[in-house]
């Protein structure tokens, strides 16, 4: 059995499987009413909170929200937008209003080309699932640095940690610039050593960050960090 | 089939290249961890699974019998084919045998074939009449990079294991497939500017040229191959010939210490 | 009275040519997460049957032909390796594939909840590295689980399973002998949460009473099959391993 953070056991369900009865509770997400029964549509994690029952998935997709600040590839330049890979089922669009620079029509792949990482944020989805980008604003550009990793999207909350300690200490030894995008992506800039280490550890969390063996595990990996001032 | 290759994925390469380093700090020649098994699919006469990585393919032996071909009555035949399906990755999109896997096929069949491992008259069961014709099928279950020589050790080690099925046949008593030698093939790709053995999918995803070599147990070259876009040298091919002597021979011993079990 | 020629099915003391009682399942085996890079996958082994099962996706829906605006579709591939058989198939097109790809989309588009992914398509990729009898219900059962495996909404796990007939009694779960010389064959898919039916097909001969009775052989055992693919999902993620 595994331990949520509260230390409250955690219950596995698999879909088609019978949470308990409805009796007036609201169902959430990853759940479904049944014949007064709440059964689960998604392989997870079983959360009641507030009379709500829900199931939190296990895997997901990244589905794009308004506002997720993300890492996003460009897939296609056309004369006045950019289509980019997000991580999701569907491209995301950027339009040349939306851009950082001033572009004039038909000039969009010399600001852009194709395979180029950018930091952009998710302005709008519709139900469609058309999905527009926005890289006006603070911190949007395009990286001309570093590397980029994925990791599954429900680890994002793990790579972060707590009030984002856990990042804040991975930064902190590796003396690297990390950023994790909301899509699971994860930018990070730094020496060759110090991104070395970073992928390893963002590894490490990513699989384990939830365990409680985490701290030490993570311990052991900082004894073999670069040295800071090492040349 | 058209992956997307980051800009940034090319650079890191480059630079990690630069410090004889790794995107996952493994040495320029050093392989990830392989394990063989042979014996593993019930309908094969011969089969093996290879685990190289997070890479897993299959190969089965089947036997047919057949009339030999008139210009050449007292010989049997081998044929050897890959599939690489959409199973594979999120990469491969449903459609008709891509030149991909038909390469592949191609070049692990060369290998096997011009190793001269399996002597054709042995095949032969009635001159004129009747032959074994001896089919390797291999099968791509996840490719993580470096399928080519993931395939090329599959295909050997169920070469090498598997038994001509005569009493189904009503020719004679079942007995193990006489192969001569164990040709293996190393591939090297250009990453970040230099050759490495044993590229992951995101190394091959950032990198460029791959070279095939197949060595037969003398170490001596049977099939060679280059793909994709890239130019080499001389030099640079020397020293990937010298280094393939060594990981053919570690996987040579791979397939015989399968043997022994 | 049983089948081709002279082949006896059913030994003096009434049990199978395996020793199973006819009411009897072959072992099964379940991973999941068997593939490394896929979204979800599994391997499933059911008697000498082995079939993996790859999900990848939600995903746009290309080509354009094939895309729904209101819900996915389930993009499904059954496909035999060349050396699955005791005659080896030759790869390439193949009709009877062909069908049972379709008719397997079909029941898992049933139990998906494909609302929640307009215009999109889950690609579900089936190979049957091992064939001997009922292959396409292992393919079922791995495809449910590769799909859970994956995250992907679904009413229930649909649980592939058939039973058929030999020398006029009905059996559960057919072997090669039993599939080859036996006189009837019914695959189903099942939804053991709600009882309902998304996958059946029959060839054969069965009255009215025998099909009762195949059916409810495929019922029990769908519900033992059921419980080994939970538990195959609660072996991989549980402990919090993932």
């Amino acid at each position: 059995m595994s331990q949520g953070q509260t230390g409250a056991e955690l219950r596995l369900v698999t879909p088609g499987m019978a949470i308990g009865p409805l009796s007036g509770k609201r169902v959430g997400s990853g759940a479904l009413a049944q014949n007064e029964q709440i059964i689960a549509t998604r392989l997870g994690w079983v959360r009641e909170l507030n009379d709500t029952v829900s199931v939190d998935p296990i895997n997901s997709t990244y589905m794009p929200r308004s506002g997720d600040l993300i890492i996003a590839i460009v897939a296609e330049v056309r004369n006045n937008l950019w289509f980019m890979n997000v991580n999701g089922p569907f491209q995301g669009l950027l339009p040349m209003s939306l851009a950082p620079w001033k572009v004039e029509f038909g000039a969009a792949r010399q600001h852009m080309g194709i395979g180029d990482v950018v930091m952009a944020r998710i302005q709008e989805v519709d139900e469609c699932h058309n999905v527009v980008l926005t890289m006006k604003g603070v911190g949007l550009r395009r990286l001309n640095e570093g590397s980029v990793m994925t990791i599954p999207v429900n680890h994002v909350e793990r790579i972060r940690g707590n009030n984002n300690e856990t990042l804040l200490r991975l930064r902190d030894v590796c003396d690297c610039r990390i950023m994790v995008g909301d899509n699971g992506r994860v930018w990070i800039d730094g020496s060759a050593e110090g991104t070395s280490w970073a992928r390893s550890a963002i590894k490490l969390a990513s699989q384990s960050g939830h365990k409680l063996s985490f701290a030490a595990d993570l311990a052991a990996l900082e004894k073999n960090a670069p040295k800071r001032g090492d040349a | 089939m058209v992956a997307l290759v980051p800009t940034l994925l090319r650079q890191e390469l480059a630079r990690l290249a630069e410090n004889d380093a790794r995107i996952d700090g493994r040495g320029r020649w050093e392989a990830r961890d392989i394990t063989l098994e042979t014996d593993c699919l019930y309908n094969g006469e011969g089969s093996a699974k290879v685990v190289w990585g997070d890479t897993i393919v299959y190969a089965g032996v089947k036997f047919e019998m057949r009339t030999p071909w008139p210009d050449r009555p007292n010989q049997g035949s081998l044929m050897c084919g890959a599939e690489l399906r959409p199973v594979a990755g999120r990469k491969y999109e449903p459609g008709p045998p891509s030149p991909e896997s038909i390469e592949l096929g191609r070049v692990v069949d060369r290998g096997i074939r011009e190793s001269g491992c399996i002597d054709m008259e042995s095949l032969c069961i009635v001159p004129g009449e009747k032959v074994w014709g001896v089919m390797i099928d291999i099968h791509v279950l996840s490719d993580q990079g470096n399928i080519f020589d993931a395939c090329a050790l599959a295909a050997i080690a169920a070469l090498r294991t598997a038994t001509v099925p005569a009493e189904r046949f009503d020719v004679g008593e079942d007995h193990t497939l006489k192969v001569n030698g164990t040709p293996i093939m190393a591939s090297f790709t250009r990453v970040g500017g230099r050759y490495v053995f044993d590229p992951t999918e995101e190394e091959e995803l950032g990198g460029d040229e791959r070279i095939h070599i197949t060595l037969g147990d003398e170490g001596h070259l049977h099939s060679l191959q280059k793909g994709l876009k890239g130019v080499f040298t001389p030099e640079e091919f020397a020293e990937i010939f010298d280094v393939a002597q060594s990981r053919c021979a570690d996987l040579r011993k791979l397939v015989a210490n399968q043997e022994g079990n | 009275m049983g089948g081709y020629g002279d082949v006896k099915l059913l030994r003096e003391d009434g049990l199978r040519l395996d020793g199973r009682k006819i009411d009897e399942m072959r072992p099964i085996e379940i991973e999941a997460g068997y593939l490394p890079a896929a979204d979800g996958s599994a391997w499933v082994k059911h008697g000498l049957n082995v079939a993996v099962a790859a999900v990848y996706g939600p995903m746009e829906a290309h080509p354009r032909k094939i895309q729904r605006q209101d819900r996915c579709v389930i993009d499904v591939r059954y496909n035999m390796a060349p050396f699955s058989t005791s005659d080896r198939i030759r790869p390439g097109y193949n009709r009877r594939s062909r069908e049972i790809s379709k008719v397997t989309a079909e029941a898992l588009e049933s139990v998906v909840i494909c609302e929640r992914y307009p215009r999109s398509k889950i690609r579900v990729e089936i190979e049957i590295l091992s064939a001997e009898a009922g292959t396409r219900c292992v393919g079922i059962t791995a495809a449910a689980v590769a799909l859970a495996d994956a995250g992907i909404p679904m009413r229930d796990l649909l649980v592939g399973v058939a039973s058929g007939k030999v020398e006029d009694t009905v059996v559960l779960d057919l072997d090669k002998a039993e599939d080859n010389y036996g006189q009837a064959d019914l695959p189903v898919g099942i939804l053991p949460n709600t009882g309902e039916i998304a996958f059946l097909q029959m060839d054969g001969d069965l009255s009215p009473d025998e099909f009762n009775l195949a059916m409810e052989y495929n019922f029990k055992a769908a519900a033992e099959i059921h419980d080994i693919m939970v538990d195959a999902l609660k072996r991989r993620y549980e402990g919090g391993e993932n």
